[in-house]
């Protein structure tokens, strides 16, 4: 009888120095040749679990361990790395920070470089490797000539050449763009249907991989097993215990939840706030993106006015101008054609004010009519502490007018507001992803900018951490604040005011979110547009 | 930096291309050692020549690029040459005739010549390097050392990884600039102005930390330095070209110093 492709007994590990477990008490069993589906919240041990089926748990990182998980007959705590190396492929969430090499054949012989492989069975087995990712005859280019998703296609490709059993995918899509996220989910639903591996699977979309998945494992926020349960019993009646795990339940499972009625509450400009413009975007044109990278020009001819009050979204792929164009209403880069004007939310009575070339404008004024929240947030953060955090644009504010008797900025109260209050006194490189996001948008609220730019504002976080963060920006919104959202997260749409699609640095649609995603410029595949395949798999 | 982390591609492969990247850095590092031994302004000149004829016969490197490539580096030599010539101790000496008096500015002719002597070295340091690293992309370098001078795998290969992320740090400096500016923060001054710098410099290390940290795991996943010994996916055989690259690097050098002015 062969033996379980995993077989966890009572598994915990506790990271050194860390005050509670990341993963406690783990027992199930996976067949050779099924899909595992794990689901979790943020922090919930997801990837510690992903790292343990690879042996970096407990061979690298340092820790404690509990309990018993096996890989077909070898036990990961007490086989040598390299022995587990051969029989398990872990594929990492960022493209970018696993891809060692810079031409795509060496990437892919790096692994078997490693394990020693003859050279004349590296020479067949890496364009083979190769061809069955989808990327037969890319060997010869370099890695970062390649879009997202043929990235992540090479670092299939990467795990697939050393032959392993067990696939492990930590969650593979969130940090691709649709037409990448979809390239990559169709991948992995064809390594499943040929059943030659088994497949552990990480990933909180869950109209997408919920259909790939024969078994699922639950876990909660404490990276304990809620349940592990074949993937046909988790229909409808699951939705509280999925709910629980942060996954995102398909809409036709909740009828009006939480997510549609919150949307209902926050669209829709304020009647009292009027409809000042306060950024103007006029006949702009960019001729080399910021990164400069690719050809032609980033922006060409983009106009665009953000209302008081208003929320609009910036999408399109990789590549279409979003960041650019948030850098160019930032003042951060000057357009080479066309014009910028911002202006401050025009106060009762005030007259409007003129519309401001943003890159002319000194430090002070800049802060008071524009911000902007990074992808990651830690490169914006200025200060030491969270309280340093949220008070350094009013400190340097007010140092700038000589107010030295002004009184306390009044850190607290914001921070409890973000959810943060507990958190004052940390170092906001040490806060979670979810925290560091919040923390960066407290840092704009106590003296919120007129136009807030966010770049993909929910990029990594759950259903918990995005709602979270959506909530704030409504609250910021309900002030007259105008928001612009770089995303390539189609549920936030529903939650936007406007619409604006970039293709190839025009504008291609501009428009309410109704119309946009009745007919939207990229699909998904068949089975995940409609939520067919995954009625028929509550089925 | 970018010299090495974001190499010309060679247009077509030539002489030097086909030489293994180890025995290119062994006779670079000749006509280097000769550019340093003497400050005869001469010896770099003549290594110039040498160079800039190896550059276009050679290397199949892109000819018309290379001058932008080395602009950067123009600067550094411009700023050497001026400082050299303005510091150099012998303008103090009152016995040499002044080429330039100014006020209480001197400049006499042996301080001109040991400056040109700086700045031509540096030229020399410039193309040997674009002679060097140009014919083939860095992870032959790594492969050619580890290969043959049996440079340890941990620090070729790590080394090669890290200047892959580099060019994410160029652009993390920007944005740490950027989101200072929005926030309004940042003093005037040269003191304040220092301290921004130390605090951005703080910011993209942090995130330089996590990135490696990144690609540490998934390269130890992926069984690298794991107790097995490395094969090669690319095998770099010394040949004819390496040996007689590395004679004629040597002839030059020792010409260069040794041949009558």
């Amino acid at each position: 009888m062969t033996p379980p492709a995993i077989e966890a007994t009572g598994l915990g590990w506790t990271y050194a120095a860390r005050p509670r477990a990341a993963l406690e008490g783990l027992t199930f069993r996976l067949e050779p040749g099924r899909v595992l589906l794990v689901l979790g919240p943020s922090g919930s041990g997801k990837s510690t679990l992903a790292r343990a089926l690879a042996g970096l748990v407990p061979h690298t990182l340092a820790g404690s361990w509990q309990g018993s998980l096996r890989i077909g007959e070898l036990e990961v705590a007490t086989t040598p790395a390299r022995f587990l190396g051969e029989r398990v492929g872990l594929v990492f969430q960022d493209p970018d920070s696993q891809l060692v090499m810079s031409r795509v054949d060496d990437e892919v012989a790096f692994g078997l470089e490693n394990r020693g492989w003859p050279r004349f069975e590296m020479a067949a087995r890496v364009p083979e490797a190769l061809a069955q990712a989808g990327l037969a005859g890319f060997g010869l280019r370099a890695t970062n000539t390649l879009s997202g998703g043929e990235r992540q296609r090479l670092a299939v490709a990467d795990v697939l050449a050393a032959r392993p059993s067990l696939l492990v995918f930590d969650e593979p899509t969130a940090n691709l763009d649709p037409p990448g996220m979809y390239d990559t989910l169709e991948q992995i639903a064809a390594l499943a249907r040929r059943r030659e591996h088994t497949i552990v699977l990480i990933e909180h979309r869950l109209e997408a991989a919920l259909p790939l998945a024969d078994d699922v494992l639950l876990l909660d926020d404490a990276g304990r097993q809620l349940a592990f349960a074949p993937a046909e019993s988790v229909g409808r009646d699951a939705v509280a215990l999925l709910e629980r795990c942060g996954a995102w339940v398909p809409r036709a499972w909740q009828g009006a939840g939480p997510e549609v009625k919150a949307a209902a509450a926050g669209a829709g400009t304020s009647p009292t706030l009027g409809t000042g413009i306060l950024a103007r975007v006029a006949g702009v044109g960019v001729d080399y993106p910021a990164d400069g990278s690719g050809a032609g020009p980033a922006l060409d001819g983009v106009s665009l006015d953000a209302r008081a009050g208003e929320r609009i979204a910036i999408v399109g792929p990789n590549g279409a101008g979003k960041s650019t164009l948030l850098f160019v209403i930032a003042g951060l880069r000057r357009p080479d054609r066309g014009t910028v004007g911002l202006r401050s939310i025009p106060r009762d009575g005030d007259p409007a004010e003129e519309l401001a070339d943003p890159s002319r404008l000194r430090p002070g004024e800049v802060a008071e009519r524009i911000g902007l929240v990074f992808q990651d947030p830690e490169l914006g953060f200025v200060a030491r502490t969270a309280r340093d955090e949220v008070t350094a644009t009013e400190r340097a504010t007010r140092a700038r007018r000589h107010e030295i008797d002004a009184g306390p900025p009044g850190a607290e109260g914001t921070l409890a507001r973000f959810g943060l209050g507990h958190l004052e006194d940390q170092d906001p490189f040490r806060l979670s992803q979810g925290e560091q996001r919040r923390l960066s948008l407290a840092a704009l609220a106590l003296r919120p900018p007129a136009v807030l730019l966010l770049d993909e504002p929910t990029f990594g976080l759950d259903r918990r951490g995005t709602e979270s963060v959506m909530s704030l920006l409504d609250e910021l919104k309900a002030t007259g604040q105008a928001q612009l959202l770089a995303t390539h997260d189609p549920r936030l749409l529903p939650r936007c005011d406007r619409v604006v699609a970039l293709g190839g640095g025009r504008v291609v649609f501009d428009g309410p979110p109704e119309s946009f995603l009745a007919n939207p410029p990229y699909s998904p595949p068949q089975p995940w547009r409609d939520g067919t395949a995954i009625e028929e798999a509550a089925r | 930096m970018s010299l090495v982390s974001a190499p010309l591609e060679p247009i077509r492969p030539d002489f030097l291309t086909r030489v293994t990247p180890a025995a290119r850095l062994m006779a670079g590092m000749t006509w280097l050692v000769a550019s340093i031994v003497t400050l005869d302004p001469v010896v770099p000149i003549r290594l110039i020549v040498a160079a800039l004829i190896a550059l276009v016969l050679w290397s199949g490197l892109p000819l018309r690029r290379i001058p932008r490539r080395l602009a950067p580096l123009g600067i550094a030599i411009l700023s050497l040459t001026a400082f050299s010539i303005l510091l150099s101790g012998s303008n103090a000496d009152r016995s040499l005739t002044a080429l330039i008096a100014f006020g209480p500015v001197r400049i006499t002719a042996p301080a001109v010549s040991a400056g040109l002597a700086i700045g031509l070295r540096v030229v020399v340091i410039g193309l040997t390097t674009l002679l060097v690293f140009g014919p083939s992309d860095p992870t032959r370098m790594a492969d050619s050392l580890v290969q043959q001078w049996h440079v340890p795998d941990r620090f070729a290969y790590g080394t090669l990884a890290a200047l892959r992320v580099a060019p994410f740090m160029a652009g993390d400096w920007a944005m740490v600039a950027a989101a200072r500016r929005l926030r309004g923060v940042g003093s005037g001054g040269v003191a304040g102005r220092i301290r921004d710098a130390g605090d951005r410099l703080l910011v993209i290390l942090v995130s330089a930390i996590r990135r490696a940290e990144r690609l540490a795991l998934a390269m130890d996943a992926r069984g690298f330095d794991s107790g097995i010994r490395r094969s090669h996916f690319r095998e770099l055989r010394v040949g004819w070209r390496d040996w007689l690259t590395i004679a004629v690097a040597l002839a030059v050098a020792v010409a260069s110093l040794a041949l009558p002015r």
